[in-house]
């Protein structure tokens, strides 16, 4: 056989088999037919070919290959014999007879070449199963051992579909028995529920007899209309206004507001049992707001009473009421704010009644409700009978009401733990416990400490002067600029005070200079303090204007002995040695230090400078026309050292422009003109010479040229979000990066730690 | 071949030459062969078959079932093409069978009246072949892995049995109970092996990759382990002395004189020893993949010259050299692993069995008329003379020019 025959049988079962199509090109088969006709040799090369195209991690290639097998299959008996002495490698690449190695993406083509294999496959061993022994066995095998349905695919539709029904059958009998079962939980327990429900409704009831909003209407409406029509012509309209507003804003009475009320209510009566032309009616109701005092909450008929004690403020003699009350007007109005929801306080009275409430609450939260909402999840997802559904929706529904209704009661409720105890102990305990003070609690810290105590305490006479000495102000004399101390602890202690007694004494402290002041100014020596603190900005006189500009510094050695002379300053005297007899050869008794004595004359100054912010722009020109706006103070990381540029971003000196040009030279000697990514590219395509397109660029070319552009991507499928995650946080750099600062901390901490013995164990 | 006829006739030669030389070529030229097929009887992997020695007639198989089969070989149709029928089942209605898969089976070697089988489900059964009853049930307390019975013992008709119980189960067949027991391994016997020369020497492998010879006459001990590196300390590492090989060791075979053992381990190595001094000739056979975690049943041909050794190696049986490690041929049909195979001495025919459920005959294939190279052309002159089977005539349609 030739070499250009076997040439062009390689490429064309190459580009049989990498074409992608589902169907194989008639042109190119029959050419390839043509040349196997010619001898066996022929067909051994394309034998051996199309098994190692079989063999590709690529379904469509071996689809194609598979294809071009049975062209030859029903053709050549020596392609028979070839391909049916490899039979088992053959049905494995094909059929994927062994479970580890399966067919390869993508997946539907390979379920196509499964599909076409077993056809093929049957179609084979019924014309030469009885001649060729192994493709025999191969079929039995296939149908004996893998089980493989040699029925066409409608069969297979059919036995999926039984599969589906099956499915489908076993769901509908576990949600039937899921529904059953649920059914009769429900009937079960819907008593209980509605029990509990009743209960709680008529708890509520208890509490607040005419809960529901639509009762709470009427009657209210019904009783106001029924006292203003008495009341009417005696109220001033501000007070009619006002009863109209609570009448109609306030929905619920909040039982706080109710107790402003009532301290209103007081001074209003007593200023209204002065009043000798006292309306009979508003006594009347006042009584009524009295008495309702002392019933505190559960009547909200009487909240209505009490609103009416609201407006019992009007007057008839107005020179009387001024005369009384010292009101130049009775006709103020009074904006009582009412929160619009209801409150329920326990006590003793109705603490029955609250704590089966509290106990309800719970069965029906914990219990109660998660079943139903169970119940309602269940018929809806199997399709129950529409009257279950209903049901259980309903018993929700009431449910869900209730709780609702509870929740609205805002009931306050008592500590449990202390009515147990109050229940344990009687109440003579209670006149016991009369007999002893209140005490505030105590413990170690107390935040206020009395007047008379401070003294006791260590403390300075007020609080807040109590950082006072912190804060030195320096003598107009000294100039040096130090930026004023922040206080740096609030609290006082003794040795402080001692200090500042001292202190006073001393003519340079700040304590004496401020006692100066407090004596001369009659100031307050905190309010002179702040001002110093808070800045030069803040004045109060002449003079302390000046010392107010002045530089803050801190207290220092040297001004601890401003303007003394103090011979023995720097000088260390080191004891002799205490033995009796010992006497070290030659102990200098003094030793005079240098430094210490810099020290204790001279004083450290660090002039940090202001920040000054950068105004300048980087203004190099950028690529697409624009100027650099990166507001660096020295140095651009982009384009270097700032320059000062002209608004086309052309630098302005001279020297600056010339380097700037030779720069650019430079650059383009290195990389010339003509050498153009694209433009190479270009030529490349048109010319068939490699000039290197790829080297200039520098980066990869974009989209590198897939080999068999016409198959299907089997890599595109892992382009996902997690994937180009995946690329980002664990490529080679990165973990690099990480291990590296992750490595760092560990020395730091070794370097740190590592030789304390402490530390090391832990 | 006319040569060799020459010789005989005028009495130069041996009659055993000639015979040696054809079934040498015989073996050369087995093949799957389309005219002998065996009847699909098992549902499942076959796990053993045995031929028996006195008239090379019928066959048992064992499966993964538990099924035992006999299947009758000889073909007195007359005609070329035949199919081994399935004489007797013992099949999953028999209430006799075999609850798991049957590991061993054996022809009693002096009668086909009567055969043993042993099986995972922890019992040895001596079937009576005519009623299909078991004559005898041998219970042990682990499954049975493999169990042999002399080919040529005269003075007593003890069964060995392997099982997962390290030590070594002597079964009588006169008193119908085990009388004796053997201690030497330390994990399950896959294999035992009665010598066919010494009627008392016991071969024995085992999972502890380790292989035994005994004479059971001697209770104290085994005579000796066979070690892979002949006694030199220097090559074996402290695990690998006295080893066979480096995995499981699960197949045993003597040759038919008796004179040498070969094993094979899960190590993909076959082995060859001398079964007298027990040391390793080194023949190497190459990579022999063997992946069984249960017995490996293979076999050795009889009255060759260079004599063959059969093995299972994959999903095809490895034919090699016995003395020279070559290998021969590699015979491809079975679709699983091959699990067992026997070589029938009268016609040179092999028999295999594999987890494909499919036993394959392997039948020497005498030289074909040369027809096929003509045939491969659209020859009209040809066609006529490949008629016998249409299927194996080219088809090349018309329009492809």
């Amino acid at each position: 056989m030739e070499l250009p025959q076997r040439e062009q049988l390689q490429q064309l079962v190459e580009e049989l088999t990498t074409s992608g199509q589902p169907q194989l090109d008639q042109d190119k088969i029959r050419e390839l037919k043509s040349i196997c006709r010619v001898s066996n040799d022929c067909i051994d090369q394309v034998y051996h070919l199309l098994m190692t195209q079989l063999d590709q991690d690529h379904a469509e290639i071996r689809l194609s290959a598979f294809q071009i097998v049975t062209e030859l299959f029903s053709r050549s008996h020596h392609f028979r014999t070839l391909l049916v002495d490899n039979f088992q490698e053959f049905l494995e690449l094909t059929l994927e007879t062994d479970a580890e190695q399966p067919l390869p993406p993508p997946k539907d083509v390979a379920r196509k070449l499964r599909s076409q294999a077993i056809q093929a496959v049957q179609s084979w061993h019924s014309s030469y199963g009885t001649a060729y022994k192994k493709l025999a066995l191969g079929y039995h095998f296939l149908k004996q051992v893998k089980k493989v349905d040699f029925q066409d695919a409608e069969a297979r539709t059919v036995t999926e579909r039984r599969r589906q029904e099956e499915r489908d059958q076993r769901l509908e009998r576990i949600y039937r028995a899921r529904v059953e079962a649920a059914a009769q939980e429900m009937d079960e327990s819907a008593q209980d529920i509605e029990a509990a429900l009743t209960e709680m409704e008529s708890c509520t009831r208890l509490l607040f007899p005419d809960f529901g909003l639509a009762d709470f209407h009427t009657a209210s409406s019904s009783s106001s209309s029924s006292d203003s029509g008495s009341t009417e012509e005696e109220e001033p309209c501000c007070s009619r206004t006002l009863q109209e507003s609570t009448t109609g804003g306030m929905q619920e009475e909040e039982e706080e507001s109710l107790k402003k009320d009532k301290g209103g209510d007081r001074l209003l009566a007593a200023r209204t049992r002065e009043d000798t032309e006292a309306d009979r009616e508003d006594k009347q109701s006042k009584d009524e707001g009295m008495e309702h005092q002392e019933e505190k909450e559960k009547e909200d008929d009487d909240e209505r009473e009490k609103r009416e004690v609201e407006s019992e403020e009007e007057e008839p003699d107005e020179d009387s009421f001024i005369r009384n009350s010292g009101l130049i007007s009775h006709s103020y109005s009074l904006d009582v704010s009412l929160s619009p929801v209801l409150h329920v306080k326990e006590t003793e009275d109705n603490e029955a009644v609250v704590s089966t409430m509290v106990e309800l609450h719970r069965l029906l939260t914990s219990k109660h409700l998660p079943a139903v909402q169970n119940w309602v999840q269940v018929f809806t997802r199997s399709h129950a009978e529409p009257q279950l559904l209903r049901r259980a929706l309903d018993l929700k529904k009431s449910l869900e009401a209730a709780l609702n209704k509870h929740r609205d009661l805002h009931i306050d409720y008592k500590a449990r733990g202390r009515r147990v105890m109050k229940a344990a102990s009687d109440e003579e305990d209670d006149d016991d416990d009369d007999d002893f003070d209140e005490v505030p609690e105590k413990e170690g810290y107390e935040p206020h400490i009395p007047e008379h105590l401070r003294a006791e305490y260590g403390l300075d006479p007020s609080p807040s002067t109590s950082a006072a000495p912190d804060r030195q102000r320096t003598p107009p004399t000294k100039r040096p600029v130090a930026p004023p101390l922040p206080c740096s602890s609030s609290s006082s202690s003794s040795r402080r005070l001692k200090q500042l007694k001292e202190e006073e004494q001393d003519p340079t402290s700040a304590a004496a200079t401020l006692r100066l002041l407090r004596q001369k100014a009659q100031l307050p020596p905190e309010s002179c303090c702040s001002s110093s603190s808070s800045g030069p900005s803040s004045s109060q006189s002449g003079s302390e204007q000046k010392s107010a500009e002045a530089p803050v510094v801190s207290f220092g050695l040297d001004l601890y002995y401003w303007g003394q002379e103090r011979p023995n300053a720097g000088k260390i005297i080191k004891s002799a040695s205490q033995h009796q007899f010992w006497v070290p050869a030659e102990v200098e008794e003094e030793v005079e230090n240098k430094d210490l004595l810099e020290e204790s004359k001279s004083r450290y100054i660090s002039f940090p400078g202001r920040f000054v912010p950068v105004s300048h722009f980087c203004r190099a020109p950028l690529g697409n026309g624009q100027l650099c706006q990166r507001q660096d103070r020295v140095k651009c990381p982009f384009h270097g050292h700032i320059i000062p540029r002209n608004h086309e971003g052309r630098p302005i000196r001279e020297e600056d422009r010339q380097r700037e040009e030779q720069e650019e030279r430079k650059r383009r000697e290195q990389q010339p003109d003509w050498r153009d990514a694209e433009l190479m590219r270009d030529i490349e395509a048109a010319t068939g010479e490699d000039l290197g397109s790829d080297r200039v660029s520098g980066k990869k070319r974009k989209g590198k040229k897939k080999k068999y552009p016409n198959l299907s991507d089997l890599k595109q499928s892992s382009n996902t979000s997690r994937s180009r995650l995946e690329k980002k946080v664990f490529n080679k750099s990165s973990m690099r990066r990480v291990a590296q600062v992750m490595s760092k901390a560990d020395r730091r901490k070794h370097d740190k730690f590592s030789n304390q013995f402490n530390y090391a164990l832990h | 071949m006319l040569g060799f006829l020459t010789a005989r006739q005028a009495g130069l030669d041996d009659p055993l030459r000639l015979r040696r030389a054809e079934s040498t070529r015989r073996v050369l030229s087995l093949k799957l062969n389309p005219d002998r097929d065996v009847d699909r009887v098992h549902g499942n992997g076959i796990n053993t078959i045995d031929i028996e020695t006195i008239e090379g007639r019928y066959m048992l198989s064992g499966g993964a079932d538990g099924v035992i089969v006999i299947y009758d070989l000889e073909n007195y149709s007359r005609k070329l093409q035949y199919s081994c029928k399935a004489l007797c089942t013992v099949g999953r209605s028999n209430r006799h069978v075999h609850k798991f898969s049957v590991e061993t089976v054996q022809w009693y070697p002096y009668d086909t009246g009567m055969f043993v089988s042993s099986s995972f489900d922890k019992t040895m059964k001596v079937w009576d072949t005519d009623t299909l009853k078991p004559a005898d049930v041998f219970e042990f307390e682990g499954n049975v892995y493999s169990h042999h019975l002399s080919p040529i013992a005269r003075k007593h008709s003890l069964i060995a049995v392997g099982t997962t119980n390290p030590k070594i189960q002597l079964c009588d067949l006169k008193s119908g109970s085990r009388i004796h027991v053997l201690q030497g391994h330390r994990a399950e016997v896959l294999s035992v092996r009665w010598s066919p020369r010494y009627e008392h020497i016991l071969a024995t492998a085992s999972a502890d990759s380790k292989v035994k010879v005994w004479d059971v006459r001697r209770a104290s001990g085994s005579l000796f382990t066979l070690d892979q590196h002949n006694g030199e300390k220097s090559k074996a590492s402290s695990e690998t002395v006295n080893t066979a090989h480096n995995g499981r060791v699960n197949g045993l075979c003597f040759t038919l004189d008796g004179l040498y053992l070969l094993t094979t381990g899960t190590d993909d190595r076959m082995r060859l020893w001398n079964s007298a001094s027990g040391e390793n000739t080194l023949v190497n056979y190459g990579k022999v993949c063997n992946e069984s975690r249960k017995k490996l049943q293979f076999s050795v041909s009889r009255g060759c010259s260079p004599e063959f050794v059969f093995v299972p190696c994959g999903s095809s049986v490895a034919v090699y050299a016995l003395h020279t490690g070559e290998l021969v041929t590699m015979l491809r049909g079975h679709y699983n692993n091959v699990d067992c195979c026997e070589f029938h001495p009268d016609y040179q025919e092999l028999y295999s069995g594999g987890k494909d459920s499919n036993i394959l005959a392997w039948v020497p294939v005498l030289r074909t008329p040369d027809i096929e190279e003509e045939s491969n052309h659209e020859n009209k002159g040809a066609a006529g003379l490949s008629a016998v089977n249409p299927a194996f005539q080219d088809a090349w349609s018309s329009d492809e020019d």
